[in-house]
């Protein structure tokens, strides 16, 4: 029998190999849900929901991180050790760029290690880069979506209360470092992920919609975001399907 | 229009596409690829062809040794109206799959360099743009060569790099081979930050001239510039793609 896992609770090949990472646990409620076919929950423990379904003709899963690097690398470790390969962060964002408005789409290239857990892994000098292939297929697929996307890098912090529209004191002064260095937008866990899928030979991507903008101070209407979520979950589950398909055509 | 300071260059003597040797000694090999190559300039380390390709306007300059001047020539290039920009280099492998002439694509690089940090705190991901990558690969497979996408080293001091400084060297790498970085190289994070910053795009590709585990090296000279060759070719098609992007 093989190992359980301490914090997810599940056993080698007991989640399906392409995964689906919100930080939100009803949002992995959700997806698992409305957007997989034959979908059946298999964990609920701590910030951890795991659902097994499919999408198209292939097995997906989704498993909710929690909020931050640190529940977010437990869960990605954990899968990796049972076996999943292919994971797609889906999340909400802060916008940095005025080109980028509530409700617009990024697909990370990379990812700024403002974090402390990724920092435990390897030192800082080493690049937070998302998988290139996961980064097409996201591509891609946002192409066939017809979506308003952008690419390229975003900062990951830990401390959502020192930077965000809720923060103390002039955050927009603290992050316009990053809004200068053409930086799209902040967020909580992407770098971690992409660390450890670089040293573990995983591959990770991250898709993202923009909650607000932290420049401008615009905020979405909960209806918009929504629409916008359900495109980016569309756009991430179908990139899921091509990643697998892409790998079988290789073997 | 005044020429740039250190590359002795002007805008409308350089293409949208520019291939970056570090050695200057082998602009002319890549300008034999090129359609009417002319010597554009011609100072320090820095030497400058301009030529055509399939009805592309295309150069190559050299960048020297190191991220510092690797900068300069990436900043003077990018005022005088280059936008796609490839180093092709040489490497030294830290991974046992790698053979001597593979080629190397990185999709990222460690920032080992002083350069870059002048640039943007140390903890911004030194990043390939995405479809250099994309079209580097997609050129190499129609060719059948064998390619290796993935994290490098770009570092400064040169005879700091283990392999020429003590017999136990791997100590000192063993952190990054286990950390899946696949080679070490002397110019590429730099480059990557600063094409990212201007917004232009910028990737290398690399060949695999040493392997710090084997401890094999390729010593012959007209190896090294078959290789280039092979490169160019690659990088020349790649710029075709980009362009029909």
């Amino acid at each position: 029998m093989e190992l359980l896992q301490y914090h997810i609770k599940c056993r080698k090949n007991e989640v399906n190999q392409a995964v689906l990472l919100p930080g939100d646990i009803e949002r992995a409620d959700y997806i698992g849900t409305n957007f997989f076919r034959d979908s059946e929950k298999i964990v609920e423990n701590r910030e951890f929901h795991i659902y097994n379904g499919r999408y198209e003709d292939k097995p997906v899963a989704v498993c909710s991180t929690g909020i931050g690097c640190m529940s977010a690398a437990v869960a990605i470790e954990e899968l990796t050790n049972i076996g999943c390969k292919y994971f797609i962060r889906v999340g909400t964002c802060g916008s940095l760029s005025s080109q980028i408005n509530p409700g617009d789409i990024i697909i990370a290239t990379g990812a700024i290690r403002g974090d402390g857990a990724s920092k435990e892994y390897i030192s800082i000098e080493y690049p937070a880069v998302a998988d290139y292939r996961t980064v097409t297929t996201l591509r891609n697929r946002a192409k066939k979506e017809c979506a308003n996307y952008n690419l390229g890098i975003i900062r990951t912090h830990d401390a959502f209360y020192m930077e965000s529209p809720f923060a103390f004191g002039d955050y927009k002064k603290r992050v316009s470092i990053w809004a200068e260095a053409g930086t799209l937008a902040i967020e909580n866990e992407s770098s971690t992920l992409f660390v450890i899928g670089s040293l573990k030979k995983v591959q990770v991507g991250a898709i993202l919609v923009a909650a607000g903008n932290l420049i401008s101070g615009e905020k979405g209407t909960k209806e918009e975001l929504q629409k916008s979520i359900d495109k980016a979950i569309t756009i991430a589950s179908g990139a899921l399907v091509d990643l697998q398909k892409r790998e079988e055509k290789r073997i | 229009m005044k020429k740039m300071h250190h590359l002795q260059i002007e805008p409308g003597e350089i293409g949208e596409f520019v291939i970056m040797p570090g050695d200057p000694g082998r602009c002319h090999l890549i300008a034999e690829h090129f359609e009417n190559p002319q010597l554009v300039a011609k100072n320090r380390e820095y030497v400058t062809y301009t030529g055509k390709y399939k009805g592309l306007t295309v150069s190559a300059t050299s960048t020297g040794m190191g991220c510092p001047s690797a900068a300069i020539a990436l900043e003077e290039l990018i005022m005088s109206g280059a936008k796609y920009l490839i180093r092709l280099g040489t490497t030294g492998a830290l991974q046992k799959n790698i053979s001597l002439g593979d080629m190397i694509i990185p999709s990222s690089a460690v920032r080992l360099e002083g350069t870059s940090v002048e640039y943007i705190p140390i903890e911004f991901p030194a990043i390939a743009d995405i479809d250099i990558i994309n079209d580097l690969v997609k050129a190499t497979q129609e060719k059948n060569l064998k390619s290796h996408i993935g994290i490098i080293i770009s570092h400064d001091a040169f005879y700091m790099n283990p392999v020429f400084s003590e017999p136990d060297f791997l100590k000192k790498e063993q952190t990054w081979i286990d950390s899946n970085v696949l080679s070490v190289e002397n110019e590429s994070s730099a480059l990557f930050i600063i094409g990212y910053l201007r917004k232009v795009k910028v990737g290398s590709m690399l060949t695999a001239v040493a392997n710090h585990l084997t401890r094999e090296v390729i010593i012959d000279e007209e190896k090294i510039n078959s290789l280039f060759h092979q490169m160019t070719d690659l990088c020349l098609e790649a710029f075709k793609t980009l362009k029909k992007e």
